[in-house]
């Protein structure tokens, strides 16, 4: 089954809006790092965050008063994604659209927080406020009351394939005629506790550059934001067919997974791949797997320029895939150091003709997915 | 094959069989340890032991004793590396697998709300504290939400992708919900089900901070009711195309025959009290299944015994339905949020194939406001052959299932 993309929208390190943030990638900007430091030492680490500026065109909405920023960040998304389609949901068409939401860490920031309060007080110092923050759906929840969706809402929790996981459930769900669109929106905020525990894992660099299928892992910059894409079953872009992928179990095994899930999605030609390498272990397996199943395909990753949003990163992936179908170009790979047996640029690439793109997303807990896009 | 559209549009072409279930839950490891407790109608709810309740007003959950969990794993020297979340959802898995072990799912569709929350805990304690982060990087791996459910697809050698549904206390439902939608559509001929939550304190002293649990007993619907109780829990559904399980002679346990998900937006953590986001989410159900409420024998109520939840569920049910048998076997083994509605299907399961209906205990008094036919403290005989299974979540997110008796 096919679908099509109705509408995007995201806000990332870059900024917001599909347009302002897709024309600085084409210039090669990257993300303004800031400086966090763990509470309990000097241990400092760069993130890419969401400048406030990008906020300020953000919807008001009693919901979002108290909210974590990781529900700003979706609704803001969310709310994009459908007035570029031109969609304004009344109660009839609310019922008839489904929201799917992709999240990795969630609200980590009142979790923390809440959490904080029991350890160094007690159990009595816990808000009632923030803990229902905390749940993994409160931004969907949020975003399904700002919309007025009454009917099917779904959060998927998983690592940065979480959000190509929730394309191919909404793939699932549009079966279902009574549907005629569904919301995937995917969704993460940073905070230094994620820098810890992904640092702790060997997993993180402290500070940029995110240098992408280089000869040593050097580590991610996390960063957040959220990305939306508003799906129905006709349009100019397509998906012609996700991929579920599939769990490896040892890092070395993410490889053979990746190779199965291209296999099957490059039995046309491909044009080019948005690819997640994000200077950790798996850009090695990518590289490898592109090399040997689609050699001439041009490979492009954001992950340099905006870093890893974990949750956000596969609905951004896809965002970047349409938008470079859409425009015929992909932006420059930043920070590629040596010479590699890939179809990279670090200028920008006119790709007038191209027709279909692969979206890989493979992430670092052990889930890998994709899917193929392509232009009418 | 004939295909045809229900009245909610849902194009359907394939009935759906439950061929193996598993379950481990306060009410015991497995299908008959289960059955036993519900027939016996026991309070499998006790005095929390693994965290400090000291300054909390509820003192009591529903647990899963930790050593027999352990007992359990055929690995344990791998076990003692992983959570006890997927210590529960191996064991369940294994019970299922026992029944089909040539069950090879295309996908998984598993809810939790909370994945190895308990390691976060110990994670950020030991920061805090200036502790020993020698096990860091075991808590940070076995954390994620999808780690319990990989384990346990590893653990039997399954190689199916997982979505990870975590819609708060409606997530189990809702996997299965959307499992059975994914083999009715004829996508899937096979999808693996369920929920899993294992205990943690930060969740326990968040529903004690929102004061919605009880340090009295959890009394579902009683006149007296004054909230919920914890739990946890693990339990799988394997689904399968009905004419294929038939096919290559599959035990068929039970049908699952429709769906309803709804959304209301009143409140994050309340539901609207006139109960419309409950109702919509049983018509649906009752929709998608071309079946009326009169057909429906038994409900197995979210019934968390919270003055909101019960009000608001029994308003919908009893608008809907005529006197029909309710319980909520929450009042037996505490609310295992995530695995709830996975371990209230595998409930339904039993109540079909053994022809009962579960209790709701702690009942003393009828509330006057909600006008229901309560299955009173003890198991009732019964013929049952339609069961509706509710579970409503934080989000205001609502969902039901429909499961008939099987009769070869």
């Amino acid at each position: 089954m096919s679908l099509a993309i109705a509408g995007m929208g995201w806000i990332t390190p870059l900024g917001s809006g599909i347009d302002p943030v897709w024309e600085r990638l084409l210039q090669g900007d990257e993300a303004q790092a800031e400086k966090i430091t763990e509470q309990f030492s000097n241990q400092c680490y760069s993130v890419f965050r969401v400048p406030e500026s990008a906020l300020t065109s953000s919807p008001r909405h009693p919901r979002l008063r108290r909210a974590s920023m990781i529900s700003r960040f979706a609704a803001a998304a969310g709310l994009e994604a459908l007035q570029a389609a031109g969609v304004k949901l009344d109660s009839q068409s609310a019922e008839r659209m489904a929201l799917v939401f992709a999240i990795s860490n969630g609200g980590v920031i009142y979790t923390k927080r809440f959490y904080r309060d029991i350890v160094e007080g007690s159990a009595q110092s816990a808000s009632p406020l923030l803990f229902p923050e905390t749940v993994f759906n409160a931004p969907a929840s949020h975003l399904a009351a700002i919309l007025g969706i009454t009917g099917a809402t779904y959060t998927l929790v998983g690592d940065s394939a979480a959000g190509l996981l929730a394309i191919r459930m909404a793939e699932d769900l549009m079966t279902n005629e009574a549907l005629d669109y569904c919301l995937v929106v995917g969704a993460e905020e940073v905070d230094w506790l994620l820098c810890d525990a992904y640092r702790r894992w060997r997993l993180l660099r402290l500070a940029p550059p995110v240098e992408p299928f280089g000869r040593i892992d050097r580590g991610m910059i996390l960063s957040e934001g959220a990305g939306a894409i508003l799906l129905r079953r006709d349009g100019p872009i397509i998906i012609e067919g996700t991929h579920a992928g599939g769990n490896y179990r040892k890092r070395a095994e993410a490889e053979e997974l990746m190779k199965r899930i291209l296999c099957d999605l490059s039995r046309t030609k491909i044009d080019f791949v948005i690819s997640s390498a994000n200077g950790t272990f798996i850009d090695k397996a990518e590289s490898r797997v592109l090399q040997q199943v689609i050699p001439d395909a041009f490979v492009y990753t954001a992950k340099p320029a905006l870093g890893e949003s974990v949750g956000a990163a596969g609905l951004w992936q896809v965002i970047l895939g349409g938008q470079a179908l859409h425009c015929g170009e992909l932006p420059p790979l930043l920070h590629v150091r040596r010479t590699i047996p890939l179809q990279i640029s670090p200028t920008r690439v006119s790709l007038a003709a191209a027709g279909r793109a692969i979206v890989l997303g493979s992430g670092v807990n052990q889930q890998v997915a994709g899917l193929r896009l392509s232009i009418r | 094959m004939v295909k045809s559209t229900s009245a909610n549009g849902k194009k359907f072409t394939a009935r759906v069989a439950v061929v193996a279930a598993g379950v481990v839950s306060p009410l015991g490891f497995g299908l008959s340890e289960t059955l036993d407790s519900l027939r016996e109608a026991r309070d499998c709810v006790n005095r929390v032991t693994r965290f400090s309740v000291a300054q909390c007003r509820c003192k009591t959950a529903g647990q899963v004793p930790a050593e027999r969990l352990l007992d359990e794993q055929r690995n344990r020297v791998r076990a003692r590396r992983l959570h006890r979340a997927s210590h529960m959802i191996i064991c369940a898995l294994g019970e299922a697998l026992t029944q089909e072990p040539q069950f090879k799912p295309e996908l998984t569709v598993i809810g939790t709300t909370s994945g190895g929350m308990s390691y976060g805990e110990d994670y950020y304690r030991s920061l805090k504290q200036g502790g020993n982060l020698r096990h860091s990087p075991t808590w940070i791996a076995n954390y994620p939400a999808q780690k319990p459910v990989i384990d346990a697809l590893e653990a039997f050698g399954i190689a199916a992708p997982c979505e990870v549904v975590s819609n708060a206390c409606a997530s189990g439902t809702n996997a299965i919900g959307h499992a059975f939608d994914c083999v009715r559509s004829g996508r899937y001929q096979r999808v693996l089900t369920g929920g899993y939550d294992a205990l943690s304190e930060l969740v326990f002293v968040g529903f004690d901070s929102l004061q919605a649990s009880t340090p009295e007993k959890c009394r579902p619907f009683d006149r007296h009711r004054t909230g919920m109780v914890l739990g946890e829990g693990a339990a799988v559904l394997a689904l399968e195309n009905f004419n294929a399980a038939r096919a290559r002679g599959a035990t068929v346990l039970a049908e699952i025959t429709g769906y309803g998900i709804s959304t209301d937006n009143f409140h994050l953590t309340q539901p609207d009290p006139s109960g419309i986001g409950p109702r919509r989410a049983m018509e649906r159900t009752l929709q998608s299944a071309h079946i009326s409420a009169d057909a429906v024998d038994y409900i197995n109520a979210h019934g968390t015994a919270t003055p909101f939840n019960d009000t608001a569920e029994g308003k919908a049910i009893s608008e809907l339905f005529d006197r029909v048998p309710v319980s909520s076997t929450k009042s037996m083994m505490g609310h295992s949020l995530g695995a709830a509605g996975a371990v209230e299907a595998v409930i339904c399961l039993l109540a079909l194939q053994h022809q009962f209906l579960p209790p709701n205990i702690n009942f003393r008094a009828p509330d006057e406001d909600i006008h229901l036919n309560i299955v009173a403290n003890k198991a009732q005989p019964a013929l049952v052959s339609t069961v509706l299974s509710n579970s409503f979540g934080f989000g205001g997110t609502n969902a039901s299932i429909l499961m008939r008796k099987f009769d070869a």
